[in-house]
C-alpha cells in the first residue's frame, strides 16, 4: 500500500514535470510552426541558471522563480538570432534548432566543464502521506507544475492575448489580416515556451544531477507526447504527456528503468502510427 | 555532344582530387580518408532519401550500426549455427541484406496503409526509433552490450575469412574510393531511372503523382530500402577499417552527425551531400586538436549559418553557382539573330 502510493506519487510527479515541458513545446509547434530541437538545451539552462542564482546567495525559491526569466530571456534572443529567420521553412527549423542545440550544449561544456554539478535541495523536510514519508520537495514541484499548466490554460482561454494567441493557431494568416501582431506574438511565444522548459530545468534542478547533456533525454519524450496527444489543441499534449509519462514510471517501478524508456517509445510511434492526428484532435484540413 | 550537369563537373573535378592526394599526403592521412569515404556513403545514402524522396530520417544511423554489427558478427565467426563462415564478402553481403530488409519492414510500417507518416512527424518517429533501437544494442549481451564486439578483422580478399589482408593504407584508401564511386555512379543512375523520376513526382507532389497512376507507398518503401541498405553497406565499411562496433554507432549521436554532414554539404545532390562528409569529418579531424572543445560550437553555429544563409548547402551553391556561370557563358555565346 504504501509502496504503491509512493509509485503513484511519482508518476504523477513524472508527468506533471513532462506536461510543463511538453507545453511549452507544443506552443511553439502550434503558434509558430517552428519545430523546436533545442527544447531539452532550454531545460538544461534552467538546472544551470538555478545553480548560478543559489550559488550567489539567493534564496533556494527565489532562484526558483528567477531561472525561468533568465531562461526566457536567452529564447527570446535565439528567436530573435536564430528562428525568425527559418520561418516558413519547418525542416529548416528542424536543423537550426539542432544547431542551437550544438551550440548551448556545447557553450555549457566550455563554461562549466563536461563534469556533472548538484543543486542542494531545499531544507523542507518530509511529511507523512499514506502511511509513508514523502520528500515536501516533490510536492512543491507538483504543485509548481500544476499552478504554471492552469495558469497558462487561464491565460490562453481568458485573456486578450490568449485569444490572439489561439487565433493564430487555428489560422495564422487570417489572425495577421485581422489586425494581430505575429511578429510579436512569435517573439513572445518562444519566449513562453522556452520559459517553460528553464521552470521546468529549475524544478528539477535539486532532484537530477546537472551536466550538458541534462536536457538530451527530454526531447524525444515531450515530442512523443504531442504527437500522441495531438497538435492544434492546447490539451493534446497534456493528454499525451500523462500517457507517456505514466507509462514510463509505472513500467521502471514494476520492471526495470531500463526497459521502460524501450516499452514507452515502442508504444507511443505504435499511437503514433495507428492515429496520425493524435488521440485528441480537431478536424483540420490537410495543409 | 552531351551535356555534363554542373554536380557532374565538381564531381569529376573532386575525383581527380582525391585519386593523386594520397600521392602528396603522408599515409596516416590517407588511412583517414578511408574512413572519411565511407562516412560521404553513409551520407549519400540519406541524401539520397531526404534530397531525392522528400523523407527526412532523423535515425539514419540504425542501418549504419544494423550493417556495423552484421559485418562484425560474421568475420568474428559469431554467426549462431554457422561459426565457420568469417568471410568479408559474406558479411558485406549480409550487412547490406539485414540493413535492407529492417528498412524494408520499418518502410512498410511507416509508408503503407491509408495515412502514412510524413514531413517533420516522419523526422521525430525516427529519431525515436533510433533511440528504441540503440536501448536494445546496449542491453544485447550477444552483441557486447555497452562494450560492443571488439577485434573485428580488416577486409580480408580470401573466400572464407583467409587470405591477403587489406591494412596497407593507401590500399584501403583507393579501395574505399572505389567504394564511393560506385555507390555514387549507382545513385546517379537510380535517380535518372524511371523509379528515381518517379520518386521526385512522388516527392514533389504526392497526390498528383498518385492520381497519374504512381504507387507511393510502394515507392517509398522501395527508397526507404534503398537508402538503408546503402547505409549498412556503410556501416560495414566502417568496421573493417576501425575495427571495432559499439552501440554509439546506433543511436542519437551519429544520426545527428550524419544529417548535419548532408545539410552543409547539400541534401539535393548525391555530390555534395558526399563531399559536405568528408570535409566536415575532415575539418573536424584538424580543427579539434588546435581548438579543442571549442569544435562543436564552431559546428554548430557555422552550421545554424548555413541553413539560414545557403539553405542548399555550401557544396549545393557551389554547385548552383557553376550552373548560373554556364548559363551566362552559353547566353553570352549565343549567335546574335540574323538582321532581318
Amino acid at each position: 500500500m504504501e509502496q504503491i502510493a509512493t509509485v503513484i506519487l511519482d508518476s504523477t510527479n513524472a508527468i506533471l514535470v513532462l506536461m510543463l515541458v511538453s507545453l511549452g513545446l507544443a506552443i511553439i509547434f502550434g503558434l509558430m510552426n517552428v519545430i523546436n530541437m533545442a527544447h531539452g538545451e532550454f531545460l538544461m539552462l534552467g538546472c544551470y541558471a538555478v545553480m548560478e542564482l543559489t550559488k550567489i546567495g539567493l534564496p533556494f525559491f527565489l532562484a526558483l522563480a528567477l531561472s525561468p526569466l533568465i531562461v526566457a530571456a536567452i529564447g527570446l534572443i535565439a528567436e530573435e538570432l536564430v528562428i525568425r529567420r527559418t520561418y516558413h521553412r519547418l525542416i529548416d527549423t528542424i536543423l537550426a534548432t539542432w544547431g542551437l542545440a550544438l551550440v548551448l550544449r556545447q557553450a555549457m561544456v566550455l563554461i562549466y566543464g563536461p563534469g556533472s554539478y548538484a543543486v542542494p535541495p531545499p531544507n523542507v523536510g518530509s511529511i507523512m502521506l499514506f502511511g509513508g514519508p514523502y520528500p515536501v520537495y516533490r510536492l512543491i514541484v507538483m504543485g509548481v507544475s500544476l499552478g504554471t499548466i492552469i495558469g497558462t490554460f487561464a491565460f490562453f482561454f481568458g485573456t486578450r492575448w490568449g485569444l490572439a494567441a489561439r487565433a493564430v493557431i487555428a489560422n495564422r494568416d487570417m489572425a495577421a489580416c485581422l489586425g494581430i501582431n505575429t511578429r510579436r506574438l512569435d517573439r513572445l511565444t518562444f519566449a513562453f515556451g522556452s520559459g517553460l522548459a528553464g521552470l521546468a530545468g529549475a524544478a528539477m534542478a535539486p532532484m537530477i544531477s546537472i551536466d550538458p547533456n541534462a536536457g538530451l533525454g527530454w526531447v524525444v519524450p515531450a515530442f512523443l507526447s504531442i504527437l500522441v496527444g495531438g497538435l492544434g489543441t492546447v490539451s493534446g499534449p497534456l493528454v499525451g504527456a500523462a500517457g507517456v509519462g505514466g507509462l514510463d514510471s509505472l513500467t521502471a517501478a514494476f520492471s526495470s528503468p531500463v526497459w521502460a524508456q524501450l516499452v514507452v517509445f515502442s508504444a507511443a510511434i505504435l499511437v503514433i502510427r495507428v492515429f496520425p492526428n493524435g488521440l485528441v484532435s480537431r478536424r483540420r484540413r490537410e495543409a | 555532344m552531351m551535356k555534363l550537369a554542373s554536380s557532374s563537373i565538381l564531381g569529376f573535378a573532386a575525383l581527380v582530387f582525391f585519386c593523386l592526394l594520397p600521392a602528396v599526403v603522408p599515409s596516416w592521412v590517407a588511412a583517414d580518408f578511408g574512413v572519411y569515404f565511407v562516412y560521404a556513403i553513409f551520407a549519400v545514402s540519406l541524401a539520397f532519401l531526404w534530397g531525392h524522396a522528400g523523407l527526412l530520417s532523423l535515425g539514419h544511423a540504425v542501418y549504419f550500426g544494423i550493417g556495423a554489427y552484421a559485418m562484425s558478427v560474421v568475420t568474428l565467426g559469431m554467426t549462431p549455427g554457422l561459426p565457420d563462415v568469417q568471410s568479408t564478402w559474406i558479411g558485406l553481403l549480409a550487412a547490406v541484406v539485414l540493413s535492407g530488409c529492417t528498412a524494408a519492414l520499418v518502410g512498410t510500417f511507416f509508408f503503407g496503409g491509408r495515412r502514412p507518416l510524413k514531413g517533420a512527424f516522419l523526422g521525430i518517429v525516427t529519431l525515436a526509433m533510433a533511440v528504441v533501437i540503440e536501448r536494445l544494442a546496449i542491453n544485447s549481451p550477444f552483441l557486447g552490450g555497452m562494450n560492443g564486439l571488439m577485434s573485428v578483422p580488416p577486409f580480408v580478399l580470401g573466400l572464407n575469412g583467409d587470405g591477403l589482408e587489406i591494412i596497407d593504407t593507401t590500399v584501403i584508401y583507393y579501395l574505399m574510393l572505389a567504394f564511393l564511386l560506385a555507390v555514387i555512379v549507382l545513385m546517379l543512375h537510380v535517380e535518372t531511372s524511371r523509379f528515381g523520376k518517379s520518386l521526385a513526382a512522388v516527392c514533389e507532389n504526392e497526390l498528383r503523382a498518385s492520381t497519374l497512376g504512381h504507387d507511393a507507398a510502394r515507392l517509398k518503401i522501395r527508397a526507404f530500402t534503398l537508402s538503408g541498405a546503402l547505409a549498412g553497406l556503410a556501416g560495414a565499411l566502417f568496421v573493417v577499417q576501425f575495427g571495432f562496433a559499439s552501440p554509439s554507432l546506433i543511436g542519437f549521436a551519429l544520426s545527428a552527425d550524419v544529417l548535419i554532414w548532408v545539410a552543409l554539404g547539400g541534401r539535393n545532390h548525391i555530390i555534395s551531400a558526399a563531399l559536405g562528409a568528408i570535409a566536415v569529418r575532415f575539418l573536424e579531424n584538424r580543427l579539434s586538436g588546435a581548438i579543442g572543445a571549442a569544435w562543436p560550437l564552431f559546428l554548430g553555429a557555422f552550421f545554424i549559418l548555413s541553413v539560414i544563409l545557403f539553405p542548399k548547402g555550401v557544396f549545393g551553391e557551389a554547385i548552383a553557382w557553376i550552373d548560373t556561370f554556364r548559363e551566362g557563358r552559353r547566353v553570352r555565346s549565343r549567335p546574335k539573330p540574323p538582321a532581318t
